[in-house]
């Protein structure tokens, strides 16, 4: 049912990502500081590639000493990326469906979420931020325009920032 | 005698659950049940539903959850709104989809990538609610399960790919089939997402642009017409 489509979205990525990329740019705002230290802080996310949208649900645990664990969902709920990035900038793709590839959640997903999480970590940095709940990331090759819509102080799971758990499904 | 008032009620309590969770009996043959589904639901026209979205993953303690709203009606229209934690809109009908979100207290209707693919997860979703599920076997393979106050169908993707993404979803109503309880997508990994619905209303007559592709009528005139204003 899917096949289709998601060969012709790896084909739109890959023309997009085939493309020289632009001058990095450093994100000059401090958006780490918009969070709790420790939280579950829930996304809501359109990919505009080539024009065409996508909407995308991202859960982020965060944790000041163990890292950050992304997990990417589409809209009706199936998990499309897990990443997780530890304290040292460490980064494992635990999942990645398609369209997404683990090269391209290693490189774009984990790069963005180090970006707006993480101050500094991140130095190829497009980052937008309209409001203290909106940012946009713009790359050559996709638009990403981000909201939080929810977010939860407190200590997550030790599981969520160990990358034996929940990985390679 | 206090005591003996706590274990009546105990053994009550333990009679009711019990009750209520008695083991489903697959059925042998679910093509009646099928055929009845199919015609009970023949005369729905249009359906109003509440949702609850609960997305368990194991790496989480709890559900991450979502709200909004399904409505379906006529000539195979649906609308799936999201109301919490964020706002959304899919529509479709026989021909095209349509979504929107909502940006700083105004409508953007997206660009859809691919809109095929959404047409067709809708388009399922109406004959599932429809109880159209023989149309729907070419994809699934379907069978039944009841008991006292459950009837439970199992769709199960007959394509290899699919089911590596979706293993099995469950549609739960009571056996009298006049309601629909709960939606459930199971992952192969374990994983699962529940959609519970409530407050369902059946053939209501849904205002002008409830399912207009350009500019929806904002649900709370939707539910305020079917009287379901919160």
């Amino acid at each position: 049912m899917h096949r289709n489509f998601f060969i012709l979205l790896l084909a739109l990525l890959a023309a997009g990502c085939a493309t020289p990329q632009p001058p990095p740019e450093t994100n000059s705002f401090r958006t780490a500081q918009l969070f709790p230290a420790e939280a579950l802080v829930t996304q809501r996310g359109v990919l505009t590639v080539h024009g065409r949208q996508f909407t995308l649900n991202g859960y982020v645990a965060k944790s000041e000493t163990r890292g950050l664990r992304l997990i990417v969902t589409e809209t009706f709920g199936g998990v499309l990326a897990d990443v997780l990035v530890k304290p040292g900038g460490e980064t494992f793709v635990l999942k990645a469906s398609p369209p997404f590839r683990p090269a391209w959640v290693k490189n774009y997903i984990a790069a963005d979420l180090k970006c707006i999480f993480e101050d500094g970590a991140e130095t190829d940095c497009p980052l937008q931020m309209l409001s203290d709940t909106h940012f946009v990331i713009e790359r050559r090759g996709y638009k990403l325009d981000l909201r939080t819509v929810e977010m939860q102080a407190g200590l997550q799971p030790a599981a969520m920032f160990d990358e034996t758990h929940g990985g390679k499904r | 005698m206090i005591k003996i008032v706590a274990m009546v009620w105990l053994m009550f309590a333990v009679a009711v659950f019990a009750a209520d969770d008695d083991a489903l009996q697959p059925v042998a043959n679910p093509k009646p049940i099928l055929l009845d589904l199919q015609f009970k639901m023949s005369s729905l026209k249009s359906v109003y539903l509440d949702f609850t979205q609960e997305r368990r993953l194991k790496l989480f303690a709890e559900p991450l959850k979502s709200e909004g709203v399904m409505l379906i009606g006529e000539p195979d229209q649906i609308r799936w709104e999201t109301t919490a934690p964020f706002q959304s809109i899919l529509l479709a009908n026989h021909k095209s989809v349509a979504q929107f979100e909502e940006n700083d207290g105004k409508w953007e209707k997206l660009k859809l990538g691919f809109p095929q693919m959404l047409k067709r997860v809708m388009d399922q979703m109406v004959l599932m609610n429809q109880g159209k599920l023989d149309a729907l076997t070419a994809d699934f393979t379907i069978t039944v399960a009841t008991n006292r106050s459950l009837a439970v169908l199992t769709l199960v993707p007959k394509d290899e790919n699919v089911r590596s993404m979706l293993a099995a979803l469950e549609i739960r109503m009571p056996p009298d089939f006049s309601a629909t309880r709960e939606v459930v997508m199971h992952e192969p990994g374990g994983d699962f997402t529940r959609i519970i619905f409530t407050r369902e209303r059946r053939n209501v007559v849904f205002p002008a642009n409830t399912f207009d592709q350009i500019k929806p009528l904002e649900i709370a005139a939707v539910r305020a017409a079917v009287g379901d204003a919160p």
